[in-house]
């Protein structure tokens, strides 16, 4: 249940943590106000975008650093016990330090994603600081100021390319976890005392609930007439959404459906052809793809906005950007996963078809490709979860003919026309989650039920 | 159809940029005769998977040739040869059932979905997994799994059947039923077999004749007995089995016979051998050859002292110090009144028969 819940934040559309935040500590905040009694509570600032960060990009972390944490061996837990130490040596001296590369990468991972955060600032921030993306998007759809955005992006580059760096060359060599190959038998890890245990998952309880919490305030605001000043049930803003709000809605749809089969084939070629053959300038095809994605939206967003402005490539104001830029930023994670899976194929398996006779095409379509599926469909999940929800990159690339329901809601937050921002939002977490669990049927389906399948979006 | 399998000079040079060419098979000439069981024998990095791979195509010689019956297959890739191989670590297909793993060769050979069926179920059925059709590899047990492999292996009736030390993943007891199995399955399919394996008892159970390799070369060939009573040289002699190499010379020859120097005593041993008096030679004796008995007040002969005892059983091992030998010596099945204890003196009694003698220079 935990799991779930924390899959949640990775689906949803932005600003949905801010908008929670404010209905519950802003000034007719249901906690702040209605429960507490206070009054004209300040919640825009530093500490509440710093919590809605937190709470929006946490489960990132705990992806990274999950199937770190269950690959440690229990042996060496036990080898410790065995020389006299207690829980707490064993995990000071021992799991934390194996940790330490997991760590560092999970903790350069949200500062990426911090780092490259527009919309939640965008809601938070209020006029007590200012972020760079948030100030660049200002600046060319407030200002119409090309040159200031652009600027202020760019210096955006300087500690996302550090933290990038870091990532390639200094977590990715060190990894001292010895991935042994051989499940432990059962043992139950045992390095918390119960105590411990108890008030660690009582923590995490609580986690879940503010969360589940959080939605679940998004979904009332949703059907009620005015949250904070009129509480009668309504479906107005349903009505809202799926009349004035259609185009929105179509569009983004087309849009996903269309990026979602062409990222996620782009996915496993780039996949097969950096993780399998050795042409030349396959390490640089691996390090621009992984650049696209690892570049904060701002800057990809305006890129793409100037490169496409004029010919001979005018694209500003298709589909055809939109779709592009979708791509081409979200298909590493099924290149990544395209590339770890290969390395899975050990190499006699293609040794084996070839001695029964089959040939080097043949070997392909039926060892290699159908054991590379499950990336295609991690590409695909993504994708289509990306082009439901992104908007940092994708918000300077829309127009009057294509616009994004995200792009909406950033529209009805400003006019703080709340209710219609809160149903596009859960609209957009049931399409995502009806899709995902529907990808996921279909690739249990597809693969043999007893293999198993990691699920999509983790 | 069995066919014989032959290597003509082959040699494998694997080349390094930055260091120094690796010889992994130098010069190999090998004749494998139609239907016939063969072992190719010897430690981590000998070089005897190389040579396999070689016969199956997976790896291409540098020079020589490889033949398969009369054909000369050199040039040939791996799937254009009638072989069938079986992996050290199965190389099951984990999307794929028991049932297609199996017909997978059959497919490729696009054969009617018929002849499949049937083919497949008896292959399971030779390999003791009727009714496996439906599961899946990752169900399976290491020893089923194996025998999916010699299935799949199997059913598209090769002319040559290759493995890979494919018991070293499995547990001691099913390695021992399983290479009898094996061996049981080449006999009555009457397939040409070359087998790869580091484990000399192995080797000495299921094969028709072993091959020892050595850095590459090929140190002996012939039955196990041929390799165990007149190993070709020292490193034969130590490899298979215990060996006591006792460095002598000849004192006195006759047409069959000569006689040794072993620490001072006379050691006369009939031996085929043609030998010069005054040459130097080494003399394998085997552990279980040697006989250890209580030390007559008068008697001659060599007297030893126990240095250690084992105790395993059907047996027990001694070391004997005589003079500045240190002799292995096994007593079968010993009474605890016929066993000697550390530090007592023994006499100790050499065969006349069954010793080999090797020249100096290794060349028997």
């Amino acid at each position: 249940m935990i799991d779930r819940a924390t899959f949640l934040p990775l689906i949803s559309p932005p600003f949905t943590t801010s908008i929670a935040i404010v209905f519950s500590f802003g000034p007719r905040g249901l906690i702040t106000h209605d429960v507490f009694g206070l009054q004209n509570v300040q919640v825009y600032g530093l500490t509440s975008t710093f919590a809605a960060e937190t709470l929006t990009y946490f489960p990132i972390a705990y992806l990274a650093l999950r199937p770190m944490l269950a690959s440690i061996s229990n042996s060496f837990e036990e080898a410790v016990f065995s020389l006299g130490g207690s829980r707490w040596h064993a995990f000071r001296t021992v799991t934390l330090p194996l940790t330490l590369p997991g760590l560092a990468n999970a903790f350069l991972l949200l500062f990426g994603c911090s780092l490259a955060d527009f919309a939640t600032p965008l809601i938070l921030a209020g006029s007590d600081f200012s972020v760079l993306p948030t100030e660049a998007y200002l600046q060319i759809t407030g200002m119409f100021d090309l040159k200031t955005g652009a600027i202020l992006s760019l210096l955006l580059l300087v500690p996302a390319g550090l933290v990038f760096y870091l990532q390639e060359h200094i977590v990715a060599g060190r990894s001292y976890v010895t991935v042994t190959g051989k499940a432990s038998a059962i043992s139950v890890r045992n390095s918390a005392s119960s105590f411990a245990k108890f008030m660690l998952l009582a923590f995490c309880l609580f986690v879940c609930a503010v969360i589940l919490y959080f939605y679940a305030l998004l979904f009332y605001a949703s059907i009620v007439q005015a949250f904070g000043a009129n509480h009668a049930l309504t479906l107005d803003h349903y009505r809202v959404i799926f009349s004035e709000g259609l185009p929105a809605i179509e569009d983004t749809l087309i849009i996903a459906f269309i990026g979602m089969p062409l990222g996620g084939l782009y996915g496993i070629i780039v996949g097969y052809l950096v993780g399998r053959t050795n042409f030349l300038g396959h390490k640089a095809m691996e390090i621009i793809s992984m650049l696209n994605y690892a570049l904060p939206g701002t800057i990809v967003g305006i890129a793409y906005l100037l490169a496409f402005n004029d010919k001979p490539l005018a694209l500003t104001g298709t589909a055809t950007i939109l779709i592009a830029c979708y791509v081409f930023r979200y298909s590493p994670t099924g290149i990544r996963t395209t590339i770890a899976l290969l390395q899975q194929v050990d190499k006699s398996m293609e040794e084996a078809s070839e001695s029964l006779g089959a040939s080097g095409f043949l070997t392909f379509r039926r060892v290699v490709l159908p054991l590379i599926t499950p990336a295609f469909f991690a590409g695909l999940g993504v994708l289509f979860i990306r082009s439901m929800t992104a908007i940092s990159a994708t918000i300077f690339l829309v127009s009057i003919d294509w616009t994004l329901i995200t792009v909406k809601i950033l529209e009805n937050m400003t006019e703080v026309a709340l209710g219609p921002a809160a149903a596009f939002s859960v609209f957009v977490i049931v399409v995502v989650l009806l899709v995902t669990e529907l990808l996921n049927i279909t690739l249990q389906h597809l693969m043999s039920p007893r293999l198993r399948i990691n699920r999509i979006g983790t | 159809m069995a066919l014989g399998v032959e290597l003509d000079g082959v040699s494998v040079v694997f080349r390094h940029q930055r260091r120094d060419d690796v010889i992994a098979v130098k010069d190999c000439t090998l004749n494998i005769k139609p239907g016939e069981f063969l072992t190719l024998l010897g430690a981590s990095g000998c070089g005897k998977t190389t040579v396999l791979r070689m016969i199956a195509g997976f790896q291409r010689p540098t020079s020589g040739r490889v033949l398969i019956g009369e054909t000369d297959v050199t040039g040939r890739p791996a799937n254009q040869r009638d072989i069938g191989f079986v992996f050290q670590n199965y190389a099951l297909f984990p999307h794929l059932s028991v049932f297609e793993n199996v017909a997978y060769g059959l497919r490729v050979k696009r054969l009617d979905e018929r002849d499949i069926r049937q083919r497949v179920e008896e292959g399971l059925h030779q390999v003791g997994l009727d009714g496996y059709g439906e599961r899946m590899i990752p169900e399976l047990s290491g020893g089923q799994q194996q025998r999916v492999a010699l299935a799949r292996a199997i059913v598209i009736q090769p002319d040559v059947l290759l493995f890979d030390e494919p018991l070293s993943n499995l547990d001691a007891q099913l390695r021992i039923q399983m290479r009898s199995e094996i061996r049981r399955l080449q006999k009555d399919l009457k397939i040409t077999a070359v087998y790869v394996t580091h484990d000399q008892e192995e080797a000495m159970v299921i094969s028709d004749r072993i091959a020892i390799m050595n850095v590459g070369q090929i140190e002996q060939i012939g039955t196990a007995e041929d390799l165990y009573l007149r190993p070709a040289s020292r490193f034969v002699a130590t490899f298979l089995g215990d060996a006591n190499l006792i460095e002598s010379v000849i004192i006195d020859a006759g047409m069959d016979w000569c006689t040794l120097d072993v620490s001072g005593s006379r050691w006369n041993v009939v031996s085929p051998r043609r030998a010069s008096i005054g040459s130097s030679v080494v003399a394998i004796l085997r552990p279980e050859t040697i006989s250890l008995s209580a030390p007559q007040a008068d008697g001659g002969g060599l007297k030893g002292t126990i240095v250690s005892a084992t105790y395993l059983g059907s047996k027990v091992e001694y070391q004997v110090r005589v003079g500045d030998l240190k002799l292995q010596v096994v007593q079968p099945g010993p009474t605890s009144e016929a066993r000697f204890v550390e530090g007592s003196e023994v006499a100790v009694s050499l065969p006349h028969l069954g010793v080999h003698i090797l020249g100096d220079d290794n060349a028997p």
